[in-house]
């Protein structure tokens, strides 16, 4: 009796504490090999470059919007957010479709349009939140409603098919076997995280989203360092919509809302995979992957349509709910 | 208990000008708005117009009431919008199906967006996921929920409707749409709750200071609970108006109030002097948005165009209203320190503020 009692404390904690500690990834591996089990081809070279080059859109506006978080805190109502990003994206693609395809604009003037169009939109917020004074969720949603409002004006609301070949070759270009866009994504989380861990504008901007007054104190502009983040967030959007083109072959209306759900999914539920649980840009390009291999990998075990958004939030709550128990298991020890 | 009521209230600041333009900067340009329309249209200041409008809000109020406690308590519910399609599946197909009478299928359909809260509370308050993902995560299962019961998203449609049912959604009393009524006690109601008594006191120092509010004794777990559930009830009597004024249940459908709530509540959020959450704003804000698709739908502008002037109008209202009140509150700064001032110094930090805010 006495040793049971003195034995399950010793054991059950340490196997609890295994369990958080490394929950999110466990989950992960459990359903990676559940889908290479029963998807035919989860894990075969057509599936997984598929995954990639469906998942780099949403990667790269993630990432616009995790450096938007990490410079102006992950509180909800006072904290930063970039609500805006999927709608100008979905704008540059259909003004960068409508120019190749209505007035025959050279590809590179087109997406130079594109990017500016985004930036100057990032601006907009910059200013809104900056000097207007908006709280960052209000103004990039009032941004996104507008937005979307002059996409359908740009649109007229229908679909714009592009056959230019320099965007199918975008679209079909591998190198070294990695599509395109594959690597476009992945140089630009470079520069991203590059510039984040490695510059001293990114560790005053990770200071002032950490604690504004303090890195107020400290002599850091903080206002003007949160600006930055939201024109970052717009070039960002602007070079998604080159891949948004590629991968759609032109504009469809009704993208803006799907990126917008799979944007703060990879954003939020990156931040389940980093160690402190917190908003990074490198846990935006993992939760970016995780959920284009999870939809692909539904699709592929053929589960019915209908079904697969339920499995896609059962699993992401497994993870995010894994991460939380992490936290919790972290603030007791 | 009863000093903290006070601040809550709008009250504690009011006398100073600046939180008298940022309490009013947004109504002004609101009535520029409405003069705006009357001038262009005939129709616009008609009574059966006006009416018009208020039937058009009175499912938003709903929902974006839901989601002021929901942001009073420092969450979000994302999930607000299968809510309010849960209370619509729930009531139809009670009474199409099951052949239940009306009361009880509106219950039903209380008890369905009830059960989006429950899941909700569950993941926020049970495991500690953030708000944020654990709403975003129950509006995918029951998105999923939604597609799988109807065969891939077709409509429900009940002609056969009973009338008692029906009225609901179509009667009226003295003019006033039934909705409307609803919608109105629902306000008031939420109002008195958030702002008049211990309960909302707490849902709201639960959002400014979470730990502190759980040293001060609070059960913030079941006050969170109750904050979701509630938010729930509350979209899901949206979602039954709706079914009932088009004898209809449309999956998907409760997406379009999702932004429109959180626009709402965020505009009454920028008309209080701390930019909290509260009902007369959230109020101000459903009708804004009423008024402003009412008008340029009296303007005959394209579907497509009208879209994009409603976006463009929100944002030039915001920036206006709040250019003037940040040009205000540092004029009153600039002065010397009020007795006013030193009351707001001595107050506790209320996380609304942030360094920023007057720059």
């Amino acid at each position: 009796m006495s040793a049971l009692a003195l034995e399950r404390p010793a054991l059950a904690p340490r196997v609890r504490s295994l369990l958080a500690r490394r929950g999110p990834l466990l989950v992960v591996l459990a359903m990676t090999v559940y889908l290479a089990a029963t998807a035919k081809g989860f894990l075969g070279a057509a599936n997984v470059t598929a995954s990639l080059t469906q998942a780099a859109p949403v990667a790269l506006v993630a990432m616009g919007l995790a450096i938007v978080v990490i410079g102006g805190g992950d509180d909800v109502v006072v904290g930063g957010i970039d609500l805006s990003i999927p709608a100008t994206a979905a704008l540059a693609t259909a003004i960068v479709s409508d120019q190749l395809t209505t007035y025959g604009t050279p590809f590179a003037v087109a997406f130079a349009l594109g990017i500016l169009v985004t930036t100057l939109l990032g601006l907009l917020n910059a200013v809104l939140v900056g000097w207007v004074g908006l709280s960052s969720i209000l103004a990039t949603l009032a941004v996104y409603v507008a937005v979307v409002g002059i996409t359908r004006v740009v649109s007229g609301n229908r679909r714009i098919d592009v056959s230019d070949p320099l965007v199918v070759a975008v679209r079909d270009t591998r190198v070294a076997g990695i599509p395109l866009a594959a690597v476009l994504m992945l140089v630009v989380a470079a520069v991203l995280v590059l510039v984040m861990a490695g510059t001293p504008y990114g560790r005053r901007l990770q200071a002032v989203g950490g604690n504004r007054d303090a890195a107020t104190f400290a002599g850091i502009p903080a206002q003007r360092y949160i600006m930055s983040t939201f024109v970052i967030a717009g070039v960002v959007a602007g070079l998604s919509s080159l891949l948004l083109v590629a991968r759609g072959s032109g504009s469809s209306p009704g993208i803006d809302e799907r990126l917008m759900v799979d944007m703060v999914l990879a954003t939020f539920l990156g931040a389940a995979f980093t160690r402190r649980g917190t908003v990074t840009v490198f846990g935006s390009v993992l939760g970016a992957l995780f959920v284009a291999l999870l939809s692909n990998g539904l699709i592929l075990s053929r589960v019915a349509n209908a079904w697969v958004d339920g499995f896609k939030g059962v699993l992401i709550l497994l993870v995010v709910a894994a991460a939380a128990a992490r936290t919790n298991e972290e603030t007791r020890a | 208990m009863s000093t903290t009521a006070s601040r809550t209230r709008w009250s504690g600041v009011a006398g100073s000008a600046a939180a008298t333009i940022t309490r009013y900067g947004f109504v002004a340009v609101f009535a520029l708005l409405l003069v705006f329309f009357s001038l262009a249209s005939d129709a616009f200041l008609r009574p059966s117009n006006l009416l018009n409008v208020l039937d058009g809000v009175a499912i938003l109020l709903l929902v974006a009431l839901a989601l002021t406690v929901v942001v009073s308590s420092g969450g979000i519910d994302l999930s607000a919008a299968v809510a309010v399609d849960f209370g619509a599946w729930f009531a139809i197909v009670s009474m199409m199906s099951f052949g239940m009478p009306w009361p009880a299928a509106v219950l039903l359909g209380l008890l369905g967006g009830a059960l989006i809260g429950a899941l909700n509370a569950f993941l926020i308050v049970g495991l500690g996921v953030t708000p944020f993902l654990a709403t975003l995560g129950t509006f995918f299962i029951g998105r999923s929920a939604q597609q799988i019961g109807t065969n891939g998203g077709a409509s429900v449609s009940f002609r056969a409707a009973p009338e008692g049912f029906t009225l609901l959604g179509s009667g009226d009393v003295l003019g006033l749409g039934i909705p409307v009524i609803i919608a109105a006690v629902a306000a008031v109601g939420v109002g008195i709750l958030l702002h008049r008594t211990p309960s909302g006191v707490r849902i709201q120092a639960m959002g400014l200071q979470d730990r502190a509010a759980v040293v001060a004794g609070l059960r913030t777990r079941r006050i969170r609970v109750l904050v979701y559930v509630g938010a729930g009830v509350l979209c899901a009597a949206g979602g039954i108006l709706l079914s009932a004024s088009l004898r209809l249940y449309t999956p998907l459908a409760g997406f379009s109030y999702l932004l429109d709530a959180i626009a709402a509540v965020f505009i009454g959020a920028s008309m209080h002097p701390r930019s909290r959450p509260n009902v007369p704003g959230t109020v101000v804000g459903v009708l804004f948005l009423g008024v402003l698709a009412n008008g340029l739908d009296l303007l005959g502008l394209d579907f497509n165009v009208k879209a994009a002037v409603q976006g463009v109008v929100l944002l030039v209202a915001l920036a206006l209203a709040y250019t003037v009140a940040q040009r205000a509150r540092a004029a009153a700064e600039r002065r010397p320190a009020t007795r006013v001032d030193t009351i707001a110094t001595g107050a506790p930090p209320t996380g609304g503020i942030t360094p920023g805010g007057g720059a």
